[in-house]
């Protein structure tokens, strides 16, 4: 009943109605939180939108089938089908495959076990699809034997059944047939020149693909057909997953529409109707809609036009909370789950239409959003994975849900036994379980995963797209809402939140705000960075599920554009062995000219370099020659060429490459999808044009690395090196160009010269002090520069820097202009502003000081303000927050080979409170602090925190010599030259003053008497309680009013930071909790609260005012 | 304008590397009764107090109450340019930033002058307040020196014990313990050799080794030393400036529970 009551709450809410925003900004002294009127405003709209208010139901069905409980948290319920006349449409998100039995009626074999594959989807209408598709089997190829007869393959066959089932430990399936089938295929090796000559290939069909890899070691072994000598096959496309060949095969792309005419499926009834019938099983899932196909009935549509649309897929995201106990971090079997909070939004809305939080006792409602209590923790969870089934989510997103939330619940439900926890996918009889995985790829390093199956739904952890994809000084939600939204958010301390909880309801109240919060922030994000989309469109072009994006490597989405482009032309993939090789050479870097450059300089960029290097001179797999095979197949000059690296590749006009050719489709796909967006005018179809015109160029640029990456699929040194080496060449050879054509004695006004080139750009000063001239320089030369090389090969004139400083190897800066009137940005390459392995005082001044000298031309101004700022670091006077340096705690103690700062103050820490203490995997934030001479660096290191309470005196010298002197002397060092940087910048006037803090802490402290300075003249007073010395005593109250004002000041920035505070937390009439660390706010409000006491004390000492 | 000048100049060589490791940049507080210099460490453990009288100076002159920041390592390297037996003149003008060292060699053949920038320290003026020590213990300076140092070898930290008996200087560490007793010997031949204990109470202390390393530098000052000590207060090391004044270090106990 208490289910019905909250229910009631969180509609009730309305009654006083959500008033009017105007108002309300007017008044600030009402408003509950910005937050929270987010909340009720989006009830509000939808309300009307509605009209009706939405009726709540008493109980929530708890079975594990699917059980529409609330018409708002269900599904739209399904338009009656009529399998003989109505097609069924959905876009599939999530491709996977079991092992079943037959189905009559459906192609494949009839014995034994088969695979069967499932598509999980929706609907235009928003109904949830299940596609069971029958008949497909896995396969592999070898090359027929020397003389193979083709009236031996069924003997063949029935050998290597009989071989494969000898083979196998344990057979629980039953399988009496391994190999299905066994045919003749003309088919020819990706690898290497053959002249187009197919040769007969066996193709080998398995049951299971299970199968497929002890098959392909008994041939590689050596395997005996009777009739034939034993014989090692080499084998080919063994190591494809099965759910790409099958997508492959039926040309289906991740994340595409499916369509199942009339007629050529079974529709499942919920119920077993018909038990006896084998065509008509009840359904095994609780999507709304499932059906049975045959693998060669549906139609997949290429996502073009029409079908380029998105369902409108639900996307979950939750946040849990945790009470743990003081100084330790949460652990399932002891920290009871308090609350969790859901948000659901519909793909291309912008508002969530479901927005609750469950919670463990009472709760005072939120306006806008429901309210679930409990009093108990298993019901909590219970419902909630009731909740889950009913929602019915495509995607589940959240923030670091992989690695701690649902591993907890999932212990968590394990440890209390709540029946049916388990049940979160969409499979009825599947359970939820967890395991632990080591991910390694070159892109994100190596990391450890804990990975959960939810059948049918994808787990999209924004945390891991974050790690993926960006790169941040800090990877906490909030410092990432701040980055990317400008918005934060309250960042409560773990410990508080078990008080919290044991509050009242209104403390309960507070925390499901801040829980909600949590939940919303993961959607805004996903929406603000086009996660989904991108993603999507990334599926669809590489063709590939979407899992496979987050959870693979890059080279999946290579071999499958590989393989389908493959098939067109009968061509297989080697399985290749794994086997590191030797390195080779990368590209070329001309050596910079460094300086300050006040003068434009033109950038001329190759356009996609590496994949037209390789469509211009057809380098690939199959174009692949040597030296026997030329002499073998008689090759003339003119047939083949030389690479710059010495390796062979036959023209075009031999042999179209399929890398090439795969280039050219992913190029032209590009240039269209930009065209259209140009065109569009749908802002959401603006959306996925432009994630697709992002994916097609990733994925061009992917294919050189695929060739390079030996532990790769498939690697092929001679192509990247090529490759490399073709770059190189030509970035020399633009160069001489530029520099044998842009002379005086041509005509031009001045001697060009080539400064710095790297990769694909090559930077040049053609002397010009306009930058319209130099534009027109620009286009010019890099016409006629592309008209040098072979097309598709083609030189850009891109952009002009003016002024430029060039620094060193892939570090500068420089005003970037595309047209002349104005300049776009400053653009700042490899300097400590982008960098984050130091303190934030150091990308502030970099980037000021590079914004006086490169947009206001200032280099005096810029000087200033870098000895200004030296001169405020020296004096105690900066902000603390801009000192603090963050590393990630990556290892334990003991695997850390050296002492580092961070890891020793972590233990530290944990010494002295340990439920505060970083965890594995945060970033430590720290503060180099003074310490006697000798001290080791790695000691010095304190939490900024404990810094700022104990006024901890601060090693202001390490952070002018470590911190700021290298970055500095890099960008001035071009202007005011190497000598003169340094004595003007790091030995002037302005080091001379210091300003030396007392720490509170300290041996010595609790014996040493401070002796009182005179108020006004800062003379030692000889005796204490008094304010000023005798020589001041006549100006006393002149002083006092000044110290007065003072603290007024002080009270009233406190007030102002304060005040900032509750916004953010989003109350008025609370206590402020929150102990962010990345946010400069919380240091500056900590610290004026300290100053505020000593002022006060200060004032103190005047006595009591009397008259 | 302030002015002093010393005829031993070996005894500003002396000092500063007293000190010098110890503190990173000082304010010398000039009046017309001498010149002082007090401050803590960085990490507050230890405090040094100097105390140099003007009737000490061979002239002292010293028309208003300043204080100079200066730098102890440059001003470390400047007196390196002065030799073992040169007259050493320190000046300022009352306004100045910068202050003069001038050299004069014994025979006035040669006189050089070095001028080193001031800085401008805020900082707080801490001091010890004077008390009553349970222990007072005289020691020869190169003794302590040396029972310091060794120490350090065996362990991080030395527990002093005083008695009537004498006092007993101990270290324990991964390696094993050390223990040096020294007993009253205030019937040396030599002054500088005795061994003078004065006691009201017996007291056993902690200290760090690392601190009494820096702080014996100063035993080129002096032939003896003085350390006062009384239970859970700091100890001092008192080195005295022939003549002149003293060096003083104050250093705060080792509570038990501290690991460090």
């Amino acid at each position: 009943m208490d289910m019905k009551r909250s229910f009631g709450k969180g509609v009730t809410g309305n009654r006083n109605g959500p008033p009017n925003k105007k108002t309300r900004v007017q008044d600030e002294e009402e408003d509950p939180s910005a937050f929270e009127e987010e909340l009720a405003l989006m009830d509000e709209v939808e309300n009307e939108l509605a009209g009706d208010d939405v009726e709540m139901l008493d109980c929530m069905g708890s079975g594990p089938a699917y059980v529409s409980t609330s018409s708002k948290w269900s599904r739209p319920p399904v338009p009656p089908l009529n399998p003989k006349l109505d097609r069924i449409v959905f876009q599939q998100i999530d491709v996977d495959h079991y092992t079943g039995r037959h189905m009559p009626g459906m192609p494949g074999s009839t014995v034994g076990p088969v695979p069967i594959i499932r598509m999980f989807g929706v609907t235009m209408e928003g109904n949830s699809v299940l596609a069971h598709v029958h008949g497909f089997a896995p396969y592999f190829f070898v090359p027929a034997q020397p003389g193979f007869k083709e009236e031996h393959l069924g003997t063949f066959k029935d050998a290597l059944n009989n071989t494969v089932l000898k083979d196998m430990r344990s057979n629980k399936e039953g399988i009496n047939q391994t190999v299905l089938a066994v045919e003749m295929v003309s088919k020819e090796s990706i690898y290497g020149y053959h002249s187009n000559r197919k040769v007969p290939f066996l193709k080998i069909s398995m049951a299971i693909p299970r199968l497929i890899a002890p098959a392909k070691r008994l041939l590689e072994q050596g395997f005996q057909c009777p009739g034939y000598s034993q014989h090692g096959f080499q084998t080919y496309e063994t190591n494809i997953d099965f759910e790409i060949r099958f997508m492959v095969d039926s040309d289906v792309v991740g994340c595409n529409w499916i369509e199942v005419p009339p007629g050529k499926y079974n529709l499942r009834d919920k119920e077993n109707l018909s038990p006896n019938d084998p065509k008509h099983p009840p359904q095994k899932s609780r999507c709304q809609i499932e059906i049975d196909v045959s693998w060669e009935d549906f139609i997949s549509h290429n996502p073009e036009g029409e079908w380029s649309k998105v369902a409108p897929f639900r996307i979950l995201s939750f946040d849990i909370e945790c009470a743990g106990r003081k100084g330790v971090f949460p652990e399932p079997d002891k920290d009871p789950v308090i609350q969790i909070a859901n948000m659901v939004v519909k793909q291309g809305k912008t508002e969530p239409f479901i927005r609750n939080v469950f919670t463990l006792n009472t709760c005072a409602p939120v306006i806008g959003s429901q309210i679930h209590s409990f009093h108990k923790e298993d019901e909590l969870l219970a419902k909630w994975a009731a909740f889950i089934c009913e929602v019915d989510p495509d995607i589940i997103t959240g923030y670091n849900i992989q690695n701690f939330d649902l591993p907890y619940l999932l212990n968590r439900a394990k440890h209390l036994k709540v029946k049916n926890f388990v049940y979160l996918g969409r499979i009825i009889d599947t359970i939820s379980v967890l395991k632990e995985q080591t991910f390694q790829s070159r892109q994100m390093g190596k990391r450890e995963n804990k990975v959960i199956n939810i059948e049918g739904r994808v787990q999209f952890d924004l945390l891991q797209i974050l790690f993926r994809d960006y790169k941040l000084r800090s990877y906490t939600l909030n410092a990432v809402s701040y980055h990317f939204l400008q918005e934060q958010k309250e960042d409560v301390q773990h410990s508080i939140i078990t008080d919290l909880q044991n509050g009242n309801d209104q403390t309960r109240r507070r925390l499901a705000v801040y829980c909600m919060k949590d939940a919303i922030l993961p959607l805004r994000l996903l929406d603000k960075l086009m996660c989904v989309i991108n993603y999507m469109e990334m599926a669809r072009v590489t063709g590939v599920p979407l899992t496979y994006l987050l959870s693979r490597g890059q080279q999946i989405k290579v071999v499958s554009q590989l393989l389908r482009k493959a098939k067109e032309q009968d061509l297989v993939i080697p399985s290749h062995k794994v086997d590191p090789g030797e390195e080779y050479e990368g590209a070329t870097v001309i050596e910079p000219v460094k300086g300050y450059y006040d003068v434009p300089i033109a950038t001329l960029d190759f356009a996609s370099l590496y994949p037209s290097i390789m469509m211009a001179h057809n380098l690939c797999y199959t174009t692949l020659l040597n030296t026997s095979i030329i002499q073998k197949e008689g090759l003339t000059q003119d047939q083949y060429i030389k690479t710059p690296s010495g390796d062979y590749f036959v023209k075009a006009s031999q042999r179209k490459g399929l890398l090439p050719e795969i280039l050219e489709h992913l190029l032209s796909a590009r240039k269209k999808a930009k065209t259209d967006l140009k065109n569009e005018i749908d802002p959401f179809k603006k959306k996925v044009l432009d994630g697709r015109q992002l994916a097609l160029k990733i994925s061009a640029n992917s294919v050189y690395g695929f060739t390079g990456a030996q532990v790769g699929k498939l690697p092929c040194l001679e192509i990247s090196q090529s490759v490399t080496a073709f770059g190189r060449m030509m970035i020399e050879q633009t160069k001489n160009h530029v520099e044998e054509r842009y002379t005086v004695e041509n005509g031009y006004r001045y001697n060009a010269k080539v400064i710095y080139g790297d990769t694909d750009s090559v930077m040049v000063k053609f002397g010009e002090e306009k930058i319209q001239e130099t534009m027109k320089l620009g286009h010019e030369a890099a016409e006629y520069i592309s008209s040098k090389f072979v097309d598709p090969i083609k030189l850009e004139f891109e952009k002009v820097y003016f002024p430029y400083l060039l620094i060193n190897k892939k570090r500068y800066a420089g005003l970037f202009w595309t047209n002349p009137q104005k300049y776009d940005k400053m653009d700042c390459k490899g300097i400590e502003t982008v960098r984050r392995d130091n303190c934030r005082l150091v990308a502030n001044l970099i980037n000021t000081c590079l914004q006086l000298l490169l947009i206001d031309r200032n280099p005096n101004g810029a000087v200033e303000h870098a000895k200004q700022t030296i001169s405020d670091l020296l004096c105690n006077r900066v902000d603390i927050s801009n000192l603090v340096i963050t590393k990630e705690l990556t290892k334990t103690d003991g695997e850390y080979a050296g002492k580092q700062a961070h890891v020793e103050l972590a233990h530290r820490i944990r010494k002295r409170d340990p439920g505060s203490a970083p965890q594995l995997g945060d970033r430590v934030p720290y503060i180099i602090i003074a310490a006697p001479k000798g001290t080791a660096a790695y000691m010095k290191s304190e939490d900024p925190i404990f810094v700022l309470e104990n006024n901890i005196p601060i090693d202001t010298q390490y952070y002018l010599e470590n911190q700021l002197s290298k970055p500095l002397l890099r960008i001035f060092e071009p202007i005011l030259g190497e000598k003169k940087a340094e004595s003007i910048l790091l030995k002037g006037e302005h080091t001379r003053t210091k300003t030396v803090t007392t720490s509170k802490i300290g041996g010595l402290m609790a014996f040493a008497k401070k002796r009182s300075n005179c108020v006004g003249c800062k003379s030692v007073l000889d005796r204490e309680g008094i304010a000023v010395c005798k020589h001041c005593q006549t100006k006393e109250s002149e002083i006092y009013q000044k110290e007065v004002s003072h603290l007024q000041s002080l009270e009233e920035k406190f007030s102002r930071l304060w005040t900032q505070c509750q916004r953010c937390t989003g109350s008025l009439h609370e206590d402020v909790l929150c102990t962010s660390r990345d946010c400069p706010i919380f240091y500056m409000r900590k610290k004026v609260q300290k100053d505020l006491g000593d002022q006060d004390k200060l004032l103190e000492r005047f006595g009591p005012p009397s008259w | 304008m302030f002015e002093a000048r010393l005829v031993q100049g070996a005894l500003w060589k002396k000092v500063i590397d007293a000190i010098k490791d110890l503190l990173t940049e000082a304010k010398w507080d000039c009046n017309s009764t001498g010149i002082t210099l007090q401050a803590m460490d960085s990490s507050h453990v230890s405090l040094v107090s100097l105390n140099l009288r003007a009737e000490g100076f061979d002239t002292f002159r010293c028309d208003r109450n300043l204080s100079m920041g200066i730098n102890l390592s440059s001003m470390s390297k400047i007196l390196k340019c002065a030799g073992n037996d040169d007259v050493i003149t320190i000046k300022t003008a009352d306004d100045a930033d910068t202050v003069t060292f001038v050299f004069e060699s014994q025979n006035n053949e040669k006189v050089s002058d070095y001028e080193i920038r001031l800085l401008d320290l805020d900082t707080e003026h801490l001091g010890i307040p004077e008390t009553e020590y349970s222990c007072v213990v005289k020691l020869p300076a190169g003794e302590f020196q040396r029972i310091c140092r060794d120490l350090s070898q065996i362990g991080e930290s030395v527990v002093i014990t005083c008695t009537k008996e004498g006092v007993q200087f101990s270290a324990s560490g991964d390696l094993g313990t050390g223990n040096i007793k020294l007993a009253q010997n205030a019937s040396a031949d030599k002054e500088e050799e005795a061994v003078v204990i004065e006691m009201n109470q017996a007291v056993t202390l902690t200290f760090a080794l690392r601190y009494l390393n820096f702080f014996t530098k100063a035993t080129p000052i002096s032939n003896q030393v003085t350390l006062s000590m009384s239970q859970d207060v700091p100890l001092v090391v008192e080195y005295k400036v022939a003549d002149m004044g003293y060096l003083r270090y104050y250093l705060a106990p080792k509570m038990e529970d501290q690991d460090d």
